[in-house]
């Protein structure tokens, strides 16, 4: 297993600023990419709905005076081993060997939801349109592009991001830069109970600790 | 989880056709009880037909229905496709049977081997949602039990009230006795039902918003969920009903599902009625869409802990 490549997100906390740019940037790449279109309901209207990849949602810790904001990206999490992919009754749901992306093939989904329902971290979202389901690919017609320049062929939402909280890599190449930052900065996966080792990890935030160390100090 | 009616159709549909076509196999495998044209003009056609409407609300839970026929590929890995073998193979044997019945005698093996894809598809059904090991409330065995035991039930109920308008000599055993089979049969589901609800209420959520999200730090909460107008994730996996509308759908499941149904069979043991059996098989239906709606809304999967909030 480890000897594959595991093509993954590492997202770091400490610097994401909740500004939503990877939201819209995979939005934009992904509706007129090889995964599109992700299509809106009610865009203009008072409740609008649409199928995205990514979400950036925002949680608090602590109490007063000690309290903290994180800003918290969320996609697929391309798990080592994906809940979500056994369940499937056609095989639309799969996971590459090459380079371990999770990925549906839209021609074979029927849109029953199941593997939606296998999937702790509600990571998929059914395209209310299409009516198949859909789900982060890595941008995999992004970053084995012969066309793009080399330095663009990553995902549109690690473009993006103006503070690279996001890195991109093999987190199965313990030299790449995303298995350092996880080794060395205490990367972790969501939801451990579960067994799914997520290719995709976090990065705490050091900078509660630096301020109690700081408080202590005086 | 949101309810799918699709699935409330099938499932109970599927359940009451089962729970008939047990019975009369399990009746018929040492040889002949019930009588050839009572098989062949109503429990095998109300059979078949219950099945095919099962079968026609299950492809309204499909975005594709046209690809249908592609769910059966995975059998190795999904239960439910698994189950998309189970439902067509029951199907068929309800056929083969038929053609035995009117032909003559209807083989040993027949009758096993339609009872063998019964219980198969009952396996089947259950585990898609047993095996979601993170969704706690299904993820047991009582899912099982509690899918036969219903379909059981209803197919039970059913079977007396067919065995009742046919006026159906063949059997060697009472009305009384069905309806006390039946009413056992209820009971146990009841106390299981029960058990159930205890061990729902009873459950500790294996994951939190410290092991959803790895935040350090205590008081951990949502301040935003990343978007204003919902999302699959909040339609999904949210039944959006109030505690009053839950209990009142549970008082109605009781009443319906269980204790109606058994009140009516009590008096029918003593004194059989056409009446009270068809009125205790219309309420033990309605009762069953309910539970099962109920089965779905009181599964709690782990998604949500990520869409606590709007702002």
């Amino acid at each position: 297993m480890s000897t594959n490549k595991q093509l993954a997100l590492v997202i770091d906390l400490n610097v994401c600023v909740g500004c939503h740019a990877c939201v819209t940037s995979c939005k934009e790449w992904n509706t007129s990419g090889s995964a599109g279109p992700l299509t809106d309901l009610n865009a203009y209207g008072a409740n609008p709905s649409g199928t995205f990849f990514n979400r950036v949602q925002t949680y608090e810790a602590g109490s007063f005076p000690n309290t903290q904001t994180v800003h918290f990206p969320k996609s697929c999490l391309h798990c080592e081993e994906p809940p979500c992919v056994p369940v499937c009754p056609t095989g639309a749901s799969y996971k590459r060997k090459e380079d371990g992306i999770v990925l549906v093939d839209y021609d074979k989904c029927i849109g029953c939801s199941y593997c939606s329902w296998a999937c702790p971290y509600g990571a998929r979202e059914l395209d209310e349109e299409r009516q198949v389901m859909t789900k982060c690919t890595l941008c995999v017609d992004r970053i084995y592009s012969e066309t793009l320049p080399e330095s663009e062929r990553k995902p549109a939402c690690v473009l993006a991001c103006p503070t690279s909280a996001r890195i991109f890599g093999d987190v199965h190449d313990p030299e790449s830069e995303a298995s350092k930052a996880i080794s060395e900065r205490g990367g972790y996966a969501l939801m451990p109970e579960w067994e799914t080792q997520p290719a995709n990890h976090y990065l705490p935030r050091s900078i509660m600790e630096t301020i109690d160390a700081a408080r202590n100090d005086k | 989880m949101r309810p799918q009616f699709s699935i409330i159709f099938f499932t109970t549909l599927a359940g009451m056709a089962q729970g008939l076509l047990f019975f009369v196999a399990l009746l018929n495998i040492e040889g002949p009880v019930l009588s050839a044209p009572f098989l062949s003009m109503l429990v095998l056609p109300v059979s078949f037909t219950l099945l095919t409407l099962s079968l026609v609300a299950s492809f309204f839970h499909l975005g594709h229905p046209e690809r249908a026929w592609r769910a059966a590929m995975m059998w190795r890995t999904s239960w439910l496709s698994r189950e998309v073998i189970a439902l067509p193979a029951v199907m068929t044997l309800t056929v083969i049977t038929f053609f035995f019945v009117i032909t003559g005698i209807v083989p040993a093996l027949v009758w096993a081997a339609l009872l063998i894809s019964i219980l198969a598809l009952w396996i089947c059904t259950a585990k898609i949602y047993q095996c979601i090991r993170f969704i706690q409330e299904w993820s047991h065995p009582s899912t099982l039990s509690n899918f036969t035991l219903l379909g059981l039930s209803s197919g039970g109920l059913l079977l007396e009230f067919l065995l009742m308008i046919w006026n159906e000599p063949g059997a060697p055993f009472g009305i009384s006795l069905i309806s006390g089979v039946n009413f056992l049969l209820l009971f146990l589901a009841l106390n299981l039902k029960l058990w159930i609800w205890r061990r729902n209420q009873t459950l500790k959520p294996k994951s939190n918003l410290a092991s959803a999200t790895g935040i350090k730090g205590s008081n951990i909460r949502q301040t935003s969920m990343g978007f204003m107008g919902g999302s699959f994730n909040t339609r999904e996996f949210f039944h959006h009903q109030t505690d009053r509308v839950i209990s009142n759908i549970r008082k109605i499941i009781l009443l319906m599902t269980y204790v109606g149904p058994m009140i009516l069979l009590a008096f029918s043991m003593n004194s059989p009625n056409i009446t009270q059996i068809a009125i205790a098989l219309l309420m033990h239906y309605i009762g069953l869409l309910a539970e099962r709606w109920m089965f779905f809304a009181e599964a709690n999967h782990p998604q949500n802990l990520y869409y606590q909030r709007v702002s």
